[in-house]
């Protein structure tokens, strides 16, 4: 059976496909359509049979990491999307948290509502906190906002009601007429979404939502033709924002949740490579042009958020905690008007690009820094594919060094240890946020630029161990191969632990088990192992931040809390309180929030291909060349051929290791070790 | 680096700043996450900072500009103070009059921090607590008459050793709350929080050596008062007057001098830009207030700062370099120089006033970069009552419009200047307080009419469910109007109303109010104001005010009154 995996990229298309019959990977890149990635979809899927020359009937797997969600909101180009909601609030979407986007910067705009104020339409009704009904929705009401929907003519609509994660009657109601009356329209309702409480957040994943539905499922329909006429048996399955595989009706159901797709799959190829190499506690940093992801990773497990926003718009459906700044490879550095160097925010993209590119671009940047450092090759990269324009990236950087009044070694170093700090920041920010010491975790570097800067990330963060995966350029596609079929289940609960109603709380439970049983009956592949986990969101009353614990496992198994689950969660929170902040309330009361179900499919997880041993790095030796360092200045370096390592061997510092997709650069005071796999794994010294 | 010589190279400077700044964010996530109540965890009411051994701030992370450097007071007070510092020593204040912030619930913890037996800095940080006693629960009524009436007066006091946190402060404050709970819970976060900046500070002294963290931390303020100087030299030379005038007082209090006449107080400014040099008299304000609206310096200096750096050069690093470069007198006995023990928690609303007269100056100077005023209040607005858990104190802050832009609208519903503190959801406080929300919507029409529009002010009515509720409240800009600019219209003031549209509707006298008793499904109607627009009305795009007329931001009416649309002579028609 083959299973292939393949990830649309800004650039590129990557297939990764796993023979299960031997064992064996094999990896295919083709361009990218950006008009519709389906294509190119397709015609990666047909590469890469005749490759292996597998016939289309042998593809028993197929998953997909698409950015078309990402797009449709990033480039405003979404449907014409209406609101129904709850009379006297039409203006949630508009007035948001009512903060203004940048403190100081008069000139900053608000993120536009996705929602025209001219087709939010009210109507009258009202749930309580406790989700009893204040105010019914009568039916000649329910039938006069439909009709005005009908003459408003959008493309989508959202129905955001007050309280439906508690009682989410009156919201089914209207979206129920909505669906029967206008059958072309996508129609959402935001307790089917989110059913989570805080209005504003809710308003805006369902909005979100509607916005980019029907592009999505327009994508979705064009792909599961084109991978049919392929003769491809499986219609193929997407990877969600929380890393986790899902079929096209629930893409098409809730397509909010495809935003992180791609960035998700490399945090699950990433962990997947380093539980391989025989770590469990990682902090992944995806690092390319324009951006950089960093994610952290405890016990094997990507740490999930609610509280992402896209473009300034909060989406609340569960998500990997992954933490993107605008700083990469193609990041701008320029000296302030207090003489200070600076890197980024702006940045040269993918168009120009860095001066070294000769794509026209003469800003300097980040990768113009490591060309004349010596850190990337001065002559070509990619493998030999794109030349190397040496003058253009001294003549961008000298402009900087000018402005500092010093030379162009001093500025192309400051630009890139500037870079590693700015990146640092990042990192640690993470990690702290999540409560947890970054020292105590390892740095996966993957994405084109990664593998640049990772060591003096490390060392500057207090990190000792840096792994840098085989294929750091293709991870993406990889983890589309070992990501499990999951979906989550969130119940809004809101109860005191101590006085809580039992039967709300097994009410919610058991509605979420249902769903989650339910699911999988439907999405589980035969003979697939299941599993199902959960947590409970929680927090001291009147907090308004909530900690998750874990469900005890007699309340998951049996889908009724027990005598004594609730004191053994609000024991686990005190517990986790006291390891997020250092000290917990013991007598203060605890509130349960929410519940959540995970219900999985388990794919079975290929064990990567292992390399030839050897330990005589000279093998793969190609050139030396004068590389600088932070802390030595330029240094007569080694470098080698990625391909040509074997298991075993190990490189002191300093050394560079180039590779079709990345350069590794290895410190003085670093030394990498190449593992039975491939990964090189670099121990840094920390003083 | 640490053997490395004591003038470090300019990007080592730049890393150590971006760690401190780091570090200040992380004590703030802490502070945030940590933190017991909504006011500082939801609302993020706080900041955090570092400082150097001479006290001067190296690195904030400020939520709102009204905390940008106040907390120096507090090491200033602390540094002249009998007590002795020691390694594990916090101290907590929080007197607006000794080093302590703005206004009593701003609790201010410090923590000094030492590296082998060396002070080296300090690690701080502010927070709002939702109720510090006195006669108002919230303890943020704008009508008492004292400081004595606002609060318990914290002096600067030890609030922890390495041995662990001293019981008395803390008890003290607690027994002085009506939500002691709240308080023991936020100050355990204040305290996690500084002990966080106390540990990496440490870390970035071990990493890079004392003498170049010392070294770099002079060269990081020289650095800002270099893009102070650099924004200078583009302002023509000379003095820019501005004034204003704050809301009448109302419900009977009266200035210190006398009878209040019909005007309110006036804050008045004279900005003299002298090549790279600023400094700011305040000369001509009148007199301090009798109510809380007064402003203590370190308020005073953080408005100042704030709308320097808005105007200037937005990404000046906030820190001592910048501040010393800025020269600042006020009158003392004036509204923004108050004598002790004049009450000031009310205080933001002049400082949004002293905001608006610092960017009326400087709009002189350089008309294409200031923007017309925004709604410039902090319409704070407490309910409070009992419940089935007791005791409740429901705090809220209501946005309203920006000032309308030289080249664009203005923003609708977004806090301005000094504060930027968000909403709690409707949601939320329905779980929470016997409280429903009726209505939370844009006000049509409420911005100033421009050729750039001013942002729109918010409506939120809130109906009282329990048996009854007492409202307080502290507003400005319900008599004065935020002013257009360069032929812009005002935008419109705010108010509240109890039972809008009701039997018994009635208006309430002015902003600073407190001990309005509501009874059970009474309404109390808050609108914020509206703020200035920019530019002839005449002169806007006819298809904006058709876009802002399909969008409901205005009415038929003012698109006919003000833009001309639908008239023979409406711009755009032939």
């Amino acid at each position: 059976m083959l299973r292939i995996g393949i990830d649309v990229g800004g650039t590129f298309t990557d297939v990764t496909a796993l023979d299960t019959a031997d064992g064996r990977f094999h990896i295919h890149k083709l361009p990218s359509t950006t008009d519709d990635q389906s294509v190119a979809v397709a015609e990666g899927v047909r590469a890469i049979l005749q490759r292996t020359g597998a016939a289309p009937g042998d593809v028993g797997y197929l998953g997909h990491g698409t950015t078309v969600a990402t797009n449709t909101v990033l480039e405003s180009d979404g449907a014409r999307t209406a609101l129904v909601t709850t009379a006297g609030l039409r203006d949630v979407l508009e007035i948001g948290r009512q903060q203004r986007p940048d403190l100081y910067d008069l000139d900053a705009d608000k993120a536009p509502a996705l929602v025209d104020r001219s087709l939010v339409h009210t109507v009258t009704e009202r749930m309580t906190a406790q989700g009893t009904v204040r105010t019914p929705l009568s039916g000649r009401d329910a039938d006069a906002v439909v009709e005005r929907i009908r003459a408003a003519d959008p493309e989508a609509v959202a129905v955001c009601f007050l309280h439906s994660y508690r009682n989410d009657r009156h919201e089914r109601e209207i979206a129920d007429r909505l669906r029967a009356a206008l059958p072309d329209v996508y129609v959402c309702a935001s307790a089917d979404i989110a059913p989570v409480f805080r209005e504003f957040e809710r308003f805006s994943t369902a909005a979100v939502n509607a916005y980019v539905g029907p592009r999505i499922n327009r994508y979705m329909s064009r792909l599961a033709d084109r991978i049919e006429a392929t003769g491809v048996p499986v219609p193929p399955k997407v990877i969600g924002s929380s890393g986790g595989m899902m079929s096209l009706e629930s893409v098409a159901r809730y397509p909010v949740t495809t935003l992180l797709s791609g960035p998700s799959a490399g945090v699950v190829a990433a962990s997947h490579v380093a539980g391989q190499a025989g770590f469990g506690n990682l902090i992944t940093f995806d690092m390319g042009g324009t951006s950089t992801d960093v994610c952290l990773v405890r016990d094997g497990q990507a740490v999930a958020s609610t509280q992402r926003r896209i473009n300034g718009r909060p989406v609340r459906t569960p998500s990997l905690d992954i933490h993107t700044v605008g700083a990469g490879g193609g990041s701008i550095a320029h000296v302030d008007s207090g003489g200070a160097l600076e890197v980024g925010p702006a940045s040269a993209g993918s168009q120009p690009g860095p001066a070294a590119y000769g794509r026209g671009g003469d800003r300097p940047t980040v990768t113009d820094a490591n060309v004349l450092r010596g850190r990337l090759n001065p002559r070509h990269i990619l493998g030999g594919a794109l030349a190397v324009d040496y003058e253009a990236a001294a003549r961008a950087v000298d402009g900087v060094a000018k402005a500092m009044a010093t030379g162009r070694e001093v500025a192309a170093r400051g630009i890139g240890r500037i870079a590693a700090v700015n990146m640092a920041g990042a990192v640690r920010k993470v990690s702290v946020e999540a409560g947890e010491d970054p020292r105590a975790y390892v740095l996966v570097a993957f994405g084109g630029a990664g593998p640049l800067h990772a060591v003096e990330v490390a060392r500057e963060v207090g990190m000792r161990t840096v792994v840098v995966p085989p294929n750091p350029g293709t991870l993406c596609a990889l983890g589309l191969l070992v990501t499990d079929i999951r979906a989550e289940f969130p119940r809004a609960v809101l109860e005191e632990a101590d006085e809580h109603d039992p039967g709300k709380l097994d009410e919610a439970l058991r509605e979420a088990h249902e769903s989650a049983r339910g699911w999988l009956a439907a999405e589980a592949p035969p003979g697939a192992e299941t599993r199902i986990t959960g947590e409970a969101r929680m927090r001291y009353a009147r907090q308004n931040f909530e900690l998750s614990v874990p469900l005890p496992r007699q309340a998951i198994d049996t889908a009724r809390f027990g005598p004594g689950a609730v004191a053994e969660m609000v024991a686990a929170f005190h517990e986790q309180h006291t390891k997020s902040y250092g000290f917990a309330h013991a007598d203060a009361r605890v509130q349960i929030v929410e519940i959540q179900l995970t219900a999985a499919a388990l794919v079975d997880k290929p064990e990567l291909p292992s390399i030839a041993a050897g330990s005589d790095p000279r093998e793969a030796l190609v050139d030396r060349r004068q590389v600088d360092f932070d802390e030595t200045g330029p240094l007569d370096t080694p470098v080698y051929e990625r391909a040509g390592l074997r298991a075993g061997t190990r490189l002191p510092g300093p050394a560079i290791v180039e590779q079709l997709d990345t350069t590794t650069v290895i410190t003085p005071d670093a030394t990498a070790l190449v593992d039975a796999y491939g990964n090189l794994v670099i121990e840094v010294e920390q003083r | 680096m640490r053997n490395q010589t004591h003038t470090p190279d300019p990007i080592t400077v730049q890393v150590i700043g971006a760690s401190l700044v780091t570090i200040a964010e992380e004590m703030g996530a802490v502070l945030r996450r940590a933190s017991y109540s909504t006011n500082i965890k939801e609302r993020s009411d706080c900041s955090t900072a570092l400082f150097d051994a001479q006290g001067k701030l190296v690195a904030q992370a400020e939520n709102m500009p009204i905390h940008m450097g106040s907390m120096t007071g507090l090491i200033d007070a602390l540094l002249a103070s009998e007590l002795t510092v020691r390694p594990g020593d916090v101290f907590l204040t929080n007197d607006p009059y000794r080093g302590g912030g703005t206004h009593l619930p701003d609790l201010t913890m410090v923590k000094p921090v030492f590296v082998d037996g060396e002070l080296v800095g300090y690690s701080a940080n502010i927070a709002h607590h939702s109720d510090i006693g006195g006669r108002v629960p919230g303890s943020n009524a704008g009508d008492s008459d004292s400081l004595f009436q606002e609060g318990l007066r914290i002096p600067l006091v030890r609030f922890a050793t390495a041995d662990g946190i001293e019981q008395a402060p803390l008890a003290f404050v607690e027994l002085n709350s009506r939500l002691p709970h709240e308080r023991r819970g936020d100050m355990l976060a204040q305290l996690a929080s500084v002990e966080v900046g106390e540990r990496q500070l440490c870390e970035v002294h071990r990493r890079h050596g004392t003498p170049t963290v010392r070294a770099a931390t002079a060269h990081l303020l020289d650095h800002s008062a270099k893009r102070l100087a650099a924004a200078l030299r583009e302002v023509p030379d000379g003095t820019y007057h501005f004034s204003d005038l704050m809301d009448p007082p109302e419900t009977g209090a009266e200035d210190e001098g006398g009878a209040a006449g019909a005007e309110g107080t006036r804050i008045a400014v004279a900005v003299t830009v002298s090549g790279d040099r600023v400094a700011l008299d305040f000369a001509g304000t009148g007199p301090q207030a009798a109510v809380g609206i007064n402003v203590v310096r370190p308020a005073l200096e953080a408005t100042v700062y704030y709308a320097l750096k808005a105007v200037l050069d937005p990404g000046i690093p906030p820190n001592g370099g910048f501040f010393d470069a800025v020269g600042i007198t006020a009158p003392m006995g004036s509204i923004v120089n108050p004598r002790e023990p004049a009450p000031v928690t009310a205080r933001t609303d002049t400082c949004q006033r002293v905001a608006d007269v610092v960017l009326g100056a400087l709009a002189a100077a350089l008309p294409d970069r200031v923007p017309a005023a925004g709604h410039s209040t902090v319409t704070y607005v407490t309910f409070s009552g009992e419940h089935e858990d007791g005791f409740f104190v429901y705090p809220e802050v209501v946005a309203g419009g920006g000032g309308a832009r030289t080249t664009k609208d203005g923003l609708d519903a977004v806090q301005v200047h000094i504060t930027n503190s968000s909403n709690l959801p409707i949601e939320a406080l329905e779980q929470e307080y016997p409280l429903l929300v009726d209505t939370y919507e844009l006000i049509p029409d409420s911005g100033g009419a421009g050729t750039h529009r001013g942002g729109l002010g918010v409506r939120r009515d809130v109906r009282v469910l329990g048996d009854g509720a007492e409202f307080s409240a502290h507003a400005d800009r319900q008599t004065t109007r935020p002013w257009g600019l360069s032929g812009g219209h005002d935008g419109s003031p705010g108010r509240f109303v109890v039972n809008p549209g009701r039997d018994g509707e009635r208006q309430l006298p002015g902003g600073r109010i407190s001990g309005v008793r509501l009874r059970q499904d009474d309404v109390l109607r808050v609108e914020s104001p509206g703020s200035g627009g920019f530019g002839a009305p005449a002169d806007r795009d006819p298809e904006l005010v058709r876009e802002d007329l399909r969008n409901g931001r205005i009415t038929e009416r003012a698109a006919h009154d003000l833009y001309g649309l639908g008239r023979a002579s409406e711009p755009g028609r032939q």
